[in-house]
Formats: structure tokens, sequence, C-alpha cells
């Protein structure tokens, strides 16, 4: 069992978790964006092979946060909560 | 024509229902007044004469009334008698909504506990945590102490699972 560090509750069992997306995938504001951009937004991931970062939040406590994850060894860096400078 | 009914377990008599293992005694507690409280719990600490914070996971409460953090800005009070603070918005930033109906509250005690905890989830009960909501047995949860025994809320359509979960873990495990 790896645990998660929630920025509120602090380290909880990886089971409590659901991942989000990746961070920084930011929707789109207004009536002129293309095509393009829209698909960007929808379908492309950056799916990087070593560190990422990435939106989680906890169920239990219903926390949205940032967590820095490594894809290839899965080892654990900091937790932001959403607007701790977390995008 | 198929009796689905059949498939689930019955719903236990919960004012004579009892699970006695060796060192663990678990049973349902009725009558308590429930509350989810969310917004701004500094405007509620004033009107209500409760802690900001609530207690977290395995805090420890006691007493007629007292709040557990459920989330960053939600806490559940619990109140042996009903809140003098009404449902619904206040102007001062805070939502209260009574629950009662809605979590089912079991009571455990004895020296077998931390073992029932060890089965129930991975979360240290040795180290502060700030919200009591976890998995427990698989479910959401609100699990603290209250005096010296355990105090489990459960979604109540999921108390019967729980219930049935606490009697087959708390089993002893055979030693070769």
């Amino acid at each position: 069992m790896q645990l998660f560090p929630c920025p509120f509750c602090g380290p909880r069992p990886e089971t409590e978790f659901h991942y989000g997306a990746e961070a920084g995938n930011l929707r789109p504001d207004g009536a002129e964006v293309g095509a393009d951009r829209w698909a960007g937004y929808l379908y492309m991931r950056a799916n990087p092979k070593g560190a990422t970062r990435e939106i989680w939040v906890h169920m239990t406590c219903g926390e949205f946060f940032a967590m820095e994850r490594d894809t290839i060894d899965h080892k654990i860096g900091r937790s932001l909560a959403l607007g701790e400078n977390a995008e | 024509m198929r009796d689905l009914a059949q498939k689930w377990t019955a719903v236990p008599d919960w004012h004579q229902a009892v699970v006695e293992l060796s060192g663990l005694a678990v049973r349902s507690r009725a009558g308590l007044h429930q509350y989810l409280v969310s917004g701004n719990l500094d405007a509620w600490s004033s009107a209500s004469g409760l802690p900001t914070r609530g207690a977290g996971a395995f805090g420890i409460t006691g007493g007629d009334r007292y709040a557990v953090q459920v989330a960053r800005d939600r806490v559940l009070v619990v109140s042996a008698t009903p809140l003098d603070i009404g449902n619904g918005w206040h102007e001062q930033g805070f939502g209260v909504t009574e629950i009662s109906a809605g979590l089912h509250v079991f009571e455990g005690e004895g020296p077998g506990l931390p073992e029932l905890i060890a089965r129930a989830t991975p979360v240290d009960p040795y180290r502060a945590s700030a919200s009591a909501a976890m998995l427990f047995g698989g479910v959401n949860a609100i699990v603290y102490r209250y005096d010296a025994g355990l105090r489990i809320h459960v979604d109540r359509s999921l108390a019967t699972y729980l219930w049935s979960w606490i009697g087959t873990a708390g089993m002893p495990v055979a030693k070769s």
C-alpha cells in the first residue's frame, strides 16, 4: 500500500485518492479559441516519462490538489492544495 | 418470480445487535443529532461556541456536543440535543444541514480495537491527521475516539455491510 500526501490530511492510503488530470492543462477561454487549441485541451496529453505534475482528489475529504509524481518509479514528491501556486 | 431480497443480508435489529468477540464489543448508537456545517468555520465557531477545528482521524472527543473535521471547510457536529442554530445558510458565511437520518453510528470498545483498526484502514491511529473521514472496512466513514471507545459514522445504506464486515474482520486469526 502506497501512501499519498493529501495537503490537508497528510499521508493517506492510495485507495482514498482518484486521479484527475495532468496539471496545467487549462480550459481555453473565449469564443475565438480555435479548433486546434480545443483539440489540444481535450485530447492531447504530454504523457511524460519521469517527473510530472498531476491533479488528484482525496475522495474522503474532497481536497483537490497538485501532486508531483515520477511515472517511472512512482515516487511521490510534494503536494500542493489548489490555489497554493498550483495550476 | 425470484425473490432478490434474499440476496441481501437482513438488516439487524439495531437496538439489540452487538458484535462481541475476544476483546471487542461493537454496538449501534442511536439518538444522536448529527449536522454537517460547511463554509466559514471561524464564523461557525463564534456562533456555536464550538472550536473552529474538529477532531481529526482517531482524534479524541467526549461530552454531549463536539465537532469532527471531515474536510478543510466542513465539520460534522454530533450532539445529544438538537442545535439552537437552524438548518440552512447563515449570513455569517456557513451552512448547516442536519444529517441524523443519513449516517449510522457504531460504537466499539475493548482491547481488541487496535486490531480491528489495523484491519480496517492503513491510516496510522497514532499519527495526527486533520480529517476524520477515511476508508474504513472498504467504505467511506468518519472515525474518531469517543472517551475510551471508537465511534464510526457511515452512510446508513452501508451500515449493514459494515456491520457484517466488523463481525467477520473482528474474528481472531487462526495461528498455526
